[in-house]
């Protein structure tokens, strides 16, 4: 069978190379995540810092718990707050951006989808550049990553009930944000 | 999962404006850099291309991506790198390998490249020429899973065995074995 990520992490210990399975295993999930909130080319670089600052940590990495990804996820996520003003800056650009941009000349379905969606969007991105980081933070892991509420703790390194109570703030915050305004 | 998260889901920026996946180059070049940082790369010298890939992978498009996913697989024998696979609400992408090759499928469309599949145009858009290692099992198979047989394996004057076959949408593959070295080995 496959050895768990805390039985690779155990053994990178010793062998550091071994750590290179991690980044094969989560890699791209962990592109990806970066790629939604800050722009492509730090999306790269951060990819690289993610994995140097776990590599260096990896002897606290609670190698029972098995799956690395809440862990990769949390120093993911703190570097992305890092760039928090950064981020609430380039949300509401990209809500600016997109206010004009022609829908996908797709079957009419798809296309009813998509306007819809473009619709919603630049104030979802407003809304979300204005929710404090720490919300932002859950509501994004939770509705972008899919992440569960344990992991999300695990990977903040807050109580699964702080999760839960900050999911709920963000969540009435992106209520009432984004229904200012509606007809 | 309709709820008062569904316009924040919606709203994530991949699934709004599908893209083309993180390049494989990228997470090649960042790999190598980490190892290289923890020095266990030393040894090993930076791949020139990802992590188990060739340095050309066709790509080919069809309407109904999804379908020719499942095709490929179960009448070619084609493998998915599951872990590479990006799904967009219009439209997957998905690297499938064949021995040592690999080939991306995708939805056909203006905005994919402009890459049509052969429904749209009438006429093939690609062939394939594929080694595999028991052409003609690879040729019952194929049949057996409703590909439309162009050509059943023959003996070609260059060595190979070979078939010709469509896909579902009409793309064009060839699949060949080698047979030269056989025959000599039964001369000597």
């Amino acid at each position: 069978m496959e050895e768990s990520d805390g039985a690779v992490i155990a053994g990178s210990l010793s062998a550091p190379a071994q750590f290179g399975v991690i980044f094969d295993r989560h890699g791209s999930m962990l592109l990806r995540f970066l790629a939604r909130r800050v722009p492509p080319a730090e999306a790269e670089d951060l990819l690289g810092e993610v994995f140097r600052i776990a590599f260096e940590r990896r002897s606290t990495f609670e190698c029972e718990r098995g799956s690395a990804r809440p862990w990769l996820y949390g120093i993911a996520a703190n570097l992305v707050a890092k760039h928090h003003r950064g981020e609430a800056r380039r949300l509401r650009a990209m809500a600016r951006a997109s206010v004009g941009r022609a829908a996908a000349d797709d079957p009419a379905e798809r296309a009813v989808a998509v306007a819809d969606a473009d619709a919603l969007w630049p104030r979802v991105l407003d809304a979300l550049a204005a929710i404090p980081e720490a919300e932002r933070q859950v509501l994004l892991l939770f509705a972008w990553e899919e992440l569960s509420y344990d992991e999300i703790a695990a990977a903040l390194g807050v109580p699964v009930g702080t999760v839960r109570s900050r999911l709920h703030r963000g969540r009435a915050r992106l209520a009432a944000l984004t229904s200012e305004g509606t007809p | 999962m309709t709820d008062d998260l569904e316009p924040l889901r919606r709203s994530r920026p991949d699934r709004l404006l599908p893209d083309d996946p993180p390049d494989p180059e990228v997470l090649a070049r960042e790999k190598a850099r980490l190892l290289a940082a923890i020095g266990g790369a030393s040894a090993e010298p930076r791949p020139a291309v990802p992590i188990g890939g060739p340095s050309i992978c066709p790509r080919l498009a069809y309407r109904d991506e999804v379908a020719a996913l499942e095709f490929l697989t179960s009448a070619f024998g084609l493998v998915e790198r599951r872990e590479a696979r990006m799904e967009h609400p219009d439209g997957m992408l998905a690297w499938l390998r064949i021995g040592d090759g690999v080939v991306m499928i995708g939805r056909a469309g203006e905005e994919r490249h402009g890459l049509r599949s052969p429904l749209e145009t009438g006429a093939p858009t690609a062939m394939l020429n594929v080694y595999v290692p028991d052409v003609d099992a690879h040729h019952r198979r194929a049949a057996a899973e409703g590909a439309r047989i162009v050509m059943p394996p023959e003996d070609m004057f260059w060595g190979d065995r070979r078939y010709e076959a469509l896909d579902l949408e009409g793309h064009r593959w060839h699949f060949a074995e080698r047979m030269t070295s056989r025959i000599s080995d039964g001369g000597r």
